[in-house]
């Protein structure tokens, strides 16, 4: 009778022995689920910072969604391999058998300790199994009390702590333009070539001004027809495209924290530096109308105007002019009386300072076909002498050298007066008779 | 390190008695044989497991001289009979002749044949007929001999061994499957090596041949070597272990579904698909399981172990498995496909 209580001892001991053997497995393959499952979003995490502060909009919602899709995947698979590795008492006797030797005793004594009719060999095995418990003792099965999960985790952590600095150095241009202004503070000058023009998105807020010539205005408002246009014959996918683009922007900045950069108003002079015909041809109202003479047209992003023509100075260097906005007031103030009748001057082309290093500005018949100068006046009084248009652009710098930032195109949301239509085209001034004739040799040498 | 054994054990031999008494049996055996070390385990583990062994060799490698050995050292009766074409079977089993009694009257009586005996050697029997081959059958599968309808026990412990000789085949006659799956064991013995054949060439040359000291008294023999018996069948096996086993054997039957129906094995292993005809018989899985239990003792264990199983595969499924034609063609023999075999459910232990 007291053999057999004995017995029983030692076989519960067996037994409490190979739980906690099992205990310690699990525990292990529990924090192989947590080090991995961390460090994968952990270094996901430090990826998409340094992608937000490194790439554009949309090869970052493209890296992002890689990330992402790779992120999940990792953890469930490391959820699967944590339940394909939980451990049952028979699996953690049979791994206890494997790394300690014991031959199966363990495996033996744990299937058959519940059966009634032993073999007369019982006795013996619990016995000998018992005079080896020093030999699986669990931390002899497993010596570890970390998972070397850790290391994969160390690992995120590091990556994560070198991607957040590379992630600042890449961002402190942005955070500098952003916060001061290229050129001064709220004062941004933005080549109307580079502009990417939207029609108005009333799910925008408008948080930049800008002030302009009135024919860049007016050239400005022909884009936005254009546009206007084409975004009605835009695809589904582009327009999921543009969607994306807002999505992954506004992420963008908020990760890269200059979402308040945004909050105050911009002030913009806007020029126009190519040599744009306004009276190319009479499709000015067209959404291909712009294309070939306006560098409005020419630049546009959308797609929706034609082919460039040669000849055209779109293939020039930007230039670029940066006023302070009272000097832009001011401009767009004397523009208003400038083109007097009689004048010789084309409004706005000799009150830009700048004018004549550039060429930019508001030389309308630049380029134009000196028989077709001079179309009717128009009965419609023109318009006012300078817009505001509030846009919602982003500054950035316009170097185009390699490794600058994504040049990111600004919206712009063109509010305008009562009487102006976006298809409709600013009405021509008429031309003095007395001085048709010279500026028809002007355009003629 | 281990208590003293309980009251049922007390009945049995210790698995220390075994290990001892194998181990002894073993050294008297390698007075006489030179080399082949398994071929000599394994022809004990079948002794001891209650099964017999079929011996396959070129001639000269000992054959005869091992099975005589392990007569001598068992201390037990052993008969040889040299089996020939023209051999029938009450060459074997008996048969009855006439005897004058005292009283002058004549009658039949059973004269028995050389099968009557504890340890029986059928050398060369791929020689006798198909006839003649299966007068073993009872006698090895249920210890008995049945001639004119009156069945004569045999004497436990009965172990026949029988060889084969795999080259001069023609005027053979293969063995039936059936009769090659009551082998428990098919041993090989093949050419020693250097060392080998300079000690067998010393040994057996000289003025003095060796002696071989009986392990047992003539009294005891049979009974200790029933109890050694006894112990094996007693030896734990875990019902993972069991499951090993069968997962083996289902593993050397093709997806063949003349034989298997729907019931595929879960592990296919290409070798068996491509070169078996058909696997191993359950005869194949008790054969592991045996061989296994006294691969146990001998390592003073109660239990079996992975190790074991597979220990012994090779012997236990090599005669099992009938290959195929392509495999004749391929050179692929049993003994490769059970390599793959014991690999392929290795990786499936838990």
């Amino acid at each position: 009778m007291t053999e057999t209580r004995r017995e029983e001892q030692k076989l519960w001991l067996i037994l409490f022995q190979i739980k906690g053997v099992r205990a310690r497995l699990n525990f292990l393959a529990l924090q192989r689920w947590l080090f991995a499952g961390l460090a994968i979003l952990i270094a996901a995490i430090g990826l998409v910072l340094f992608a937000a502060a490194s790439f554009g909009p949309l090869t970052f919602l493209g890296i992002t969604l890689l990330l992402v899709i790779t992120a999940i995947a990792g953890i469930v698979r490391e959820t699967m391999v944590i339940g394909a590795t939980r451990t049952s008492s028979a699996g953690a006797a049979a791994i206890a058998d494997a790394r300690s030797q014991m031959k199966g005793r363990l495996t033996t004594v744990l299937a058959l300790n519940a059966v009634q009719k032993r073999s007369p060999l019982w006795a013996y095995l619990v016995e000998d199994t018992y005079g080896r418990r020093d030999e699986f003792e669990p931390a002899r099965i497993s010596p570890r009390w970390l998972s070397r999960a850790l290391y994969s985790l160390i690992a995120a952590i590091l990556l994560a702590a070198l991607a957040i600095p590379a992630a600042r150095l890449n961002n402190a241009p942005r955070r500098r333009s952003a916060s001061s202004g290229i050129g001064g503070p709220n004062q941004i000058t933005a080549d109307i070539k580079d502009l990417d023009i939207r029609p108005a998105d009333p799910a925008l807020q408008p948080n930049a001004e800008i002030y302009a010539d009135p024919e860049t205005i007016r050239k400005l408002a022909d884009k936005l027809a254009a546009a206007e246009n084409s975004d009605r014959n835009r695809r589904g996918v582009s327009k999921l495209v543009d969607k994306a683009r807002s999505l992954a922007d506004a992420f963008q900045n908020r990760l890269n924290r200059l979402g308040k950069a945004h909050t105050s108003p911009a002030r913009m002079r806007l020029t126009d530096s190519s040599p744009g015909s306004p009276s190319k041809s009479k499709n000015d109202n067209t959404p291909g109308g712009n294309a070939g003479g306006s560098g409005l047209a020419s630049n546009s992003r959308r797609g929706a105007t034609g082919n460039s023509q040669p000849g055209t100075a779109q293939n020039s260097p930007p230039p670029m002019t940066s006023l302070p906005p009272q000097q832009a007031d001011e401009l767009a103030g004397n523009n208003s009386t400038a083109p007097a009748p009689g004048s010789d001057q084309a409004p706005g082309a000799t009150e830009n300072p700048l004018n004549d290093s550039n060429g930019g500005g508001s030389s309308h018949s630049s380029g134009s076909d000196p028989a077709s100068l001079y179309g009717p006046a128009s009965g419609q009084p023109l318009g006012s002498d300078s817009f505001k248009i509030a846009i919602e652009a982003e500054p950035s710098d316009e170097s185009s050298s390699p490794g600058s930032p994504t040049y990111v195109p600004p919206r712009i949301r063109v509010p305008l007066n009562s009487n102006q239509y976006p298809d409709q085209p600013l009405a021509r001034a008429t031309v003095p008779a007395a001085d048709q004739d010279t500026i028809k040799r002007v355009f003629e040498r | 390190m281990n208590e003293a054994p309980s009251a049922a054990i007390a009945e049995l031999p210790t698995i220390a008695d075994f290990a001892r008494t194998f181990r002894r049996i073993q050294a008297e055996i390698h007075k006489v044989i030179i080399g082949h070390e398994q071929a000599v385990e394994e022809l004990l583990s079948a002794l001891f497991a209650g099964g017999h062994v079929l011996i396959e060799g070129v001639p000269g490698t000992g054959k005869t001289t091992l099975v005589k050995t392990l007569g001598l050292a068992l201390n037990l009766s052993f008969n040889r009979i040299q089996f020939t074409v023209d051999l029938m079977p009450a060459d074997i089993t008996g048969t009855r002749v006439i005897l004058s009694a005292v009283d002058g009257r004549r009658e039949f009586s059973f004269q028995p044949g050389p099968i009557f005996c504890h340890i029986l050697l059928g050398d060369e029997i791929n020689r006798a007929t198909p006839k003649t081959q299966s007068a073993l059958l009872e006698a090895m599968a249920e210890l008995q001999v049945t001639v004119s309808g009156t069945t004569y026990p045999l004497v436990p412990p009965y172990f026949v061994m029988a060889t084969l000789n795999p080259i001069e085949m023609e005027g053979t006659y293969p063995l039936p499957e059936a009769q090659l799956d009551r082998f428990l064991f098919k041993v090989r013995l093949g050419y020693p090596g250097e060392d080998d054949l300079v000690r067998i060439i010393s040994s057996t040359t000289g003025p003095e041949e060796a002696g071989v000291e009986p392990v047992f008294e003539p009294h005891e023999a049979a009974t200790r070597i029933e109890g050694l018996k006894r112990l094996v069948r007693e030896v734990i096996v875990a019902p993972p272990i069991e499951q090993y086993a069968a997962r083996m054997v289902r593993a050397t039957q093709p997806a063949n579904s003349r034989v298997l129906g729907d019931m595929h094995a879960p592990i296919q292993v290409g070798e068996v698909n491509r070169y078996v005809s058909f696997g191993a018989s359950p005869r194949g899985a008790l054969a592991l399981i045996l061989g296994a239990k006294v691969g146990a003792l001998l390592d003073g264990r109660a239990n079996i172990a992975h190790d074991d199983i597979d220990r012994v595969a090779a012997a236990s499924l090599d005669h099992r498995i009938m290959l195929n034609y392509a495999a004749h063609s391929d050179n692929v023999d049993a003994a490769q496909i059970v390599q793959q075999v014991v690999k392929a459910v290795r990786a499936t232990r838990a």
